[in-house]
């Protein structure tokens, strides 16, 4: 349960190691670089691999240790993120799978959204009545 | 006999889309438009679901040719209605589920971890969005933090956070659902994107109550100026125009409690119509 939430970010802490160095790591190199957290051996190792397996690290030998890298930079997995998160889907399905507080289809006029801004200045905020739902504290 | 009232029913229904999306004024009361949207769509897929059983139930009176080919036509569409619903929400729920997993993972590893399920992506462009579903995560990008002021970053996130906590996510996979299901021919791409925009209109109430038209309408123009600065590539149909078509609707007033009423009939009486035929014609 709460392991599950603290593993995600265990992996995020890895790759930030895995990121900030140069070449790649082996997983005792992660581990002592881990500072601050009372990890085992084993654990660190574990998730490596599971990184591995979700492709965002890659693996080579060295000697009899596996030493680590991250599959990409952090600026490429970032433009992946923002880019084509969903680029295997349908623009139907997109528009479902991941809610944008304003898409990029939405875009087209701007002069129409500064008039439509402009109307709303001039009203002003009005207070609204509020019907009795939930915790009502911040009606003006 | 009932089973080609039904069929004229959905068809009628299955119409009704067209009128619907031209009515501007439903925008101002989203909660009864959506239900609206789903009545309509749920009593159609009822009409013809129940028109194979019911024909079969209660046979033509007169010839028997007659008889045969309302059946068959019944028959096709009623189990061909099925299979299309049935697989099609089968393959649109696991590629929608899929696509959240993934990434959900990517903005795991990449952002920074603000509290349980909020990620700060470090990104240049101003962003914001929720990955709906079980585990969800609200994203913003460090320069969206960076840029906005504290009462317009409120704004997007009360206007993420009503998405997730209202589940605006079923909703849209509903639909998506339907639209997909249906037709080509039949179906309008005007109707899903009207969906799309009533449930962002309902986001933005909620967000409106926490913090005022204002920062709201702000942060819309902001995030809207700095799309455009960026230069993405406008998507076609999706939702256009509604970053101006959502701030004028904050500048109008709610709507009549009368229009709101009115709209929950609609609903109610879409919904009471295919049983009511089928107990009608039955008897």
């Amino acid at each position: 349960m709460a392991k599950s939430v603290s593993l995600g970010d265990l992996e995020q802490a890895i790759m930030d190691v895995l990121w900030a160095a140069e070449g790649g790591l082996t997983v005792r190199e992660v581990l002592e670089r881990l500072t601050g957290r009372d990890l085992a051996y084993t654990t660190v190792m574990t998730v490596l691999s599971r990184l591995e397996v979700k492709g965002v690290t890659t693996r080579e030998r060295d000697g009899r240790a596996w030493r680590y890298h991250p599959a990409a930079t952090r600026e490429s997995l970032t433009a992946q993120a923002m880019r084509s998160p969903l680029h295997d889907l349908s623009s139907e399905d997109r528009q479902a799978a991941i809610l944008h507080f304003l898409s990029e289809a939405s875009v087209d006029d701007l002069d129409a959204v500064r008039e439509a801004m402009a109307a709303v200045e001039a009203r002003g905020d009005r207070p609204r009545r509020r019907r009795g739902r939930g915790a009502a504290d911040s009606s003006a | 006999m009932i089973a080609v009232l039904l069929l004229l029913c959905a068809a009628a229904l299955l119409i009704a889309p067209r009128a619907l999306v031209r009515i501007e004024r439903l925008r101002r009361s989203p909660r009864a438009a959506l239900f609206v949207w789903q009545a309509l769509s749920l009593s159609a897929v009822l009409c013809l679901l129940s028109a194979a059983p019911l024909a079969l139930v209660h046979p033509h009176p007169q010839s028997t040719t007659l008889e045969v080919a309302i059946l068959v036509v019944a028959g096709i569409a009623s189990v061909g209605v099925l299979v299309r619903l049935l697989l099609n929400g089968h393959h649109v729920g696991r590629r929608i589920r899929t696509a959240r997993a993934q990434h959900r993972q990517l903005v795991d590893i990449v952002g920074r971890h603000e509290g349980a399920h909020t990620r700060v992506l470090p990104s240049s462009e101003l962003s914001a969005y929720c990955v709906p579903g079980a585990g969800s995560r609200l994203v913003i990008t460090e320069a969206a933090l960076t840029a906005l002021p504290a009462e317009q970053l409120a704004a997007v996130v009360a206007h993420e956070e009503a998405h997730l906590r209202e589940r605006h996510d079923l909703v849209l996979e509903f639909f998506t659902v339907l639209h997909t299901a249906t037709p080509r021919w039949l179906r309008t791409d005007a109707a899903l994107a009207e969906v799309a925009l009533i449930v962002e209109v309902l986001a933005d109430r909620a967000a409106r109550r926490d913090v005022g038209e204002i920062s709201l309408a702000r942060a819309i123009l902001s995030l809207a100026e700095a799309t455009s600065e960026q230069g993405l590539t406008p998507g076609a149909s999706a939702g256009a125009g509604s970053a101006a078509t959502r701030i004028r609707l904050l500048a109008t007033d709610d709507p009549a409690p009368w229009q709101t009423l009115v709209l929950y009939l609609v609903c109610a009486a879409a919904l009471m119509t295919p049983p009511t035929l089928a107990v009608l014609m039955g008897s």
